[in-house]
């Protein structure tokens, strides 16, 4: 079962009524996980899955130790709070040590829906069963997971910090395959109301995908005009709210570090049409209440107007620097304040481009410029003289992120939608984009 | 009711039999966590299978596991994290009318093992109303027995002192060379104690340690906003404490403080085609990512299409299609000592085994599962299915993967010198490869010129691109036993909820010939 907000104060409390130690920091934390997948067209593995447990840090003069357990009886938190505490005696002083936080002030965010919670399995298998059936009609191979999320549980301090969250997660994610393999078609969404997450639109799409995706030709590789669906989008850049991180910037080791030791604090990194960041109240896309650290969460820019507006000070890193702790990010919100273009539109207007539903297999292959590579998958189609031509087969991209979003290479963005990145990782408000120019180096032929 | 520990083992050696002893390891792992483990294990099974099969299940297993973790993380001078934590609970999974239904929970009672199975039964009921397919498993003998990993000494024995002291001196053999910046070092150490019961009457019990000590060194150019970095070559490994002292890691990392002083001064690589030799710290990723995905069946079969991929590789090519050059073989082994994925069952019981998937160049054979076996026409599973924790459903997961090496006393230079224009490369780096595991994009640690039989210097920004059936089929030359390394990684992802697998690939240097080459830091638009 999920912990109340009652019932995790109460753990913490008992937690901290053992800690001996000078300063301590605890969690506590449930979990409640229901799955299904299927693939070909027949179900394949189903379950569900409860979790709890309990984490603690302690420092002891300086020195710290942490410890962790998932049994909550008395005699296993005072065993994990004595195991934290023996390796905070051994370990040498944490010179990156701070007192933990006094009381907060939290403000709630609505993030969590019992129906999501405690999802119907006999609901949900109609549900899939109906998907299967869609896919037998269309002459397709399904396979897809569906799985709703439950997390609750709460943090606190030996200073007389305590804070509660509780959220849901449901997603569906489909992928149809035309029997003769030659075509596929992808799509997911989530939503934390299970009553907000449409399964048959979601099924729908990856069809419709996989079969105007069928005779798909082959195209050079090089550099092209493109347009990038809101999935596409997500799977390259779901994590970089995250990513604006000081101290690396300042210690010379990141895309935001700048020549003679500086940052690129204040300077125009991306396009003006691109703004980057984060509110945790955002109806669509609630965040944490709780920031790094554990301070109170607030809406911050990471990039506004394509302007580096903040980089994220740790606690630490704020107090060397003289700074502030950064209150987020919590969630990513890619939004622009240009006119937002239709994708009908961004076709229009492309005298020979491509457009791409999904990339697979992002890897970093160069810190200094984020440069990345990975693949196109499930979904690729030429554009020329304004209109979709024909599908193309796949091919593999190497591609700098500062480069794709640079002044001038961003040229329309459109509405933000709630997505989640097909290789795992939050989901994100993200729009599609049409950027001027991309770099394919070379195909695969890979469904 | 619960027994403790020692009530459990006179049970058991009553019950079945086989079990009138236990090692000693078994006492060992009770004292290691106290009263934690007073549980009755047996018992426990007993409830879960009767409870299943009152309910329908025409096979059922469970998993009772605890795991645990401990880490230690440094940076430069001092300490970032230690932390040790213990993970304890239970899994069961029911087949009903052909349909699999799985619930697990960390309340260890007999109480809460009954409701679970009680679940699990209920998702297979409400599954199989839509099942289309009814799922068969292939038969497996029953086993009573118990195994421990090969280990000499237990990390979790050691001192945290020793193994902070020891990190500590291995930053400061990287902060001595001039240039260097940073450096973070880590140790990660697992123990998982896994017991399963399976509705065939198997009862085993199986102790395994895993190790993955790994560091990072940085160099910065402040004047002109540069850096580099340069990872560990030394990989995780089945092993015990005595991995870290019986490798130099104080050399390992000096080289790699001036390695990675050298990569900001290096000269930037010419796209092009060259022959590359491959170290086995390198090389092994690449076998994980062409050779092990593609030969997993699921992935063959659409199980994993909507998530890690399919392959290129069906049912109708095995025994037909060239793979690669006639020297190479590939063997699937978890038996092999080192090996992230060894052990002596699978999870749901099948004892481990070795077998070719690759000879002579030819594709021969897959990587399987009860449930997948018989999908192929096979009565017999190879014994490949895991889960990374008692929460998980235990689904078909690689084994160790591995390249046989040439049977001569070839060495690493021996492959150099037979290449005019090329480029040898240690270490992971950037890899990604597309979801039929066809074409492939890998970077790697460093990059060494080699020029007319010779290395010449550093080369960096390199990443090769090839074809999977092309880049085996241009190896033309493999390292003898004195080249071959057993490298691993602890975190493999695949499948729905997404699971972790630890797995190594051993292999020899090896030579390809005429590999694409691109420069990762060129120009991306004109």
């Amino acid at each position: 079962m999920l912990l109340t907000e009652k019932e995790s104060k109460s753990i913490t409390d008992k937690i901290l009524s053992l800690v001996k130690a000078d300063d301590a920091t605890v969690s506590v934390s449930s979990d409640k996980l229901s799955h299904l997948r299927f693939a070909h067209n027949t179900f394949l593995t189903s379950g569900q899955r409860e979790s709890r447990g309990a984490n603690i840090t302690v420092w002891i003069e300086g020195k710290r130790g942490t410890s962790s357990t998932n049994d909550l009886d008395d005699a296993s938190l005072k065993a994990m709070v004595d195991e934290a505490e023996r390796i905070a005696r051994l370990a040498p002083v944490d010179r990156e040590y701070l007192p933990t936080l006094g009381k907060q002030t939290y403000k709630p965010v609505n993030a969590y829906v019992d129906a999501t919670a405690n999802i119907s399995v006999t609901a949900r298998a109609k549900a899939v069963g109906d998907i299967i059936t869609e896919c037998e009609k269309n002459k397709v191979i399904g396979a897809g997971f569906h799985q709703a999320r439950a997390q609750a549980g709460g943090f606190a301090t030996k200073n007389g910090n305590f804070g509660f969250d509780s959220s849901t997660n449901v997603s569906l994610s489909m992928t149809a395959r035309t029997l003769d393999g030659s075509s596929s078609g992808y799509f997911l969404r989530s939503h934390f109301d299970v009553g907000r997450l449409d399964t048959k639109s979601i099924a729908r799409e990856a069809v419709r995908k996989a079969i105007e995706g069928r005779n798909a030709k082959t195209i050079e590789p090089g550099v092209y005009t493109v347009i990038l669906e809101p999935q596409a989008v997500a799977d390259l850049l779901s994590g970089l709210a995250f990513g604006f991180d000081a101290r690396s910037a300042e210690e010379g080791r990141s895309a935001y570090s700048a020549a003679g030791g500086k940052t690129r604090l204040g300077e125009k990194i991306f396009d003006e049409r691109v703004s980057i960041y984060s509110d945790p109240w955002n109806p669509d896309l609630p965040g944490s209440q709780s920031a790094q650290g554990g301070i109170p969460a607030q809406r911050i820019y990471l990039v506004k107007n394509g302007v580096l507006e903040n980089l994220i000070y740790s606690r630490f890193w704020a107090k060397r620097a003289g700074k502030e702790p950064t209150p987020g990010p919590v969630n990513s919100i890619m939004e622009t304040t240009a006119p937002i273009s239709a994708p009908e539109d961004m076709i229009k207007s492309t005298k020979r481009g491509i457009l791409i539903s999904r990339f697979w297999y992002i890897r970093s292959t160069d810190p200094r410029t984020q440069s990345l590579t990975g693949l196109t998958r499930d979904g690729v189609w030429y554009i020329e003289n304004g209109k979709i031509q024909y599908p193309l087969k796949n091919l593999r991209f190497n591609q700098s992120i500062i480069q794709m979003l640079a002044p001038g290479n961003v040229e329309m963005v459109g509405t933000s939608e709630r997505v989640g990145g097909s290789e795992g990782g939050n989901a994100s408000l993200l729009p599609t984009l049409k950027l001027k120019a991309f770099n394919f180096t070379s195909q695969s032929e890979a469904v | 009711m619960t027994f403790s520990r020692r009530d459990f083992i006179k049970t058991a050696g009553l019950t079945l039999g086989a079990l009138t002893t236990l090692p000693s390891w078994v006492y060992d792992a009770q004292a290691a966590t106290g009263a934690l483990i007073d549980v009755n294990k047996n018992n426990l099974a007993d409830i879960a299978l009767s409870t299943a099969k009152k309910l329908g299940a025409t096979y059922a297993d469970i998993r009772i596991n605890r795991y645990r973790l401990e880490s230690v993380s440094t940076r430069e001078r001092q300490v970032q994290n230690v932390s040790s934590g213990q993970n304890f609970g239970f899994g069961v999974r029911v087949l009903i009318k052909g349909t699999w239904g799985f619930a697990a929970s960390p309340i260890v009672t007999a109480q809460e093992v009954e409701r679970v199975t009680r679940e699990a039964a209920a998702i297979a009921r409400a599954n199989s109303v839509y099942q289309r397919r009814k799922i068969e498993l292939a038969p497996a003998p029953k086993v009573v027995a118990s195994w421990k990993s090969s280990f000499q000494k237990d990390p979790f024995d050691v001192p945290v002192d020793d193994k902070i002291q020891f990190l500590l001196k291995l930053n400061e053999a990287a902060l001595a060379v001039k240039g260097v910046s940073f450096v973070n070092s880590s140790m990660a150490w697992v123990n998982e104690q896994k017991f399963l019961a399976t509705s065939d009457g198997s009862r085993i019990e199986q102790y395994l340690i895993r190790g993955n000590p790994t560091f990072t060194v940085t160099a910065t150019d402040r004047a002109t906003g540069d850096f580099q970095t340069r990872s560990s070559l030394v990989e995780a490994q089945s092993a015990g404490y005595e991995y870290i002292e019986t490798t130099d890691w104080l050399a390992e990392a000096k080289r790699a403080g001036e390695e990675a002083v050298m990569k900001l001064k290096a000269k930037t690589v010419e796209p092009g085609k060259y022959d590359l030799v491959l170290h086995p710290s390198h090389l092994f990723l690449t076998i994980h990512e062409s050779v092990g995905h593609p030969t997993e069946l699921d992935r063959a079969l659409l199980w994993e299409a909507n998530y890690a991929g399919t392959s290129f590789l069906t049912p109708d090519k095995t025994g037909k299609l060239q793979f690669g050059s006639k020297i190479v073989n590939f063997v699937a082994d978890r038996t092999q000592p080192a090996g992230l994925a060894t052990v002596a069952y699978d999870d749901e019981g099948v004892e481990a085994q070795k077998w070719h998937i690759v000879k002579d160049g030819v594709f021969v054979d897959w990587q399987t599962t009860r449930d997948l076996a018989p999908l192929i026409g096979k009565n017999k599973s190879y014994g490949c299915l895991h889960a990374d924790s008692w929460g998980s459903v235990p689904f078909p997961r690689m084994p160790n993967v591995s390249l046989e090496p040439a049977k001569g006393n070839v060495s690493t230079d021996d492959l150099i010198a037979g290449v005019d224009k090329g480029i040898m490369i240690f270490g992971r780096g950037s890899y990604s490869i597309d979801q039929q595991r066809y074409n492939f994009q890998f970077g790697g640690q460093t990059f060494w010129e080699i020029k007319n039989g010779k290395i010449e210097g550093m080369l960096r920004d390199v990443a090769y691109q090839s074809r999977t059936t092309d880049f085996w089929g241009a190896c033309d030359a493999l390292g003898g036993q004195s080249t071959y390394l057993i490298p691993g990684t602890f975190n493999d992802g695949k499948g729905e909820p997404s699971q972790s697998n630890a797995v190594s690939h051993g292999c020899p240097s090896a030579r390809f010939r005429q590999i694409n080459v691109l420069n990762t830091a060129a120009k991306t638009q004109g």
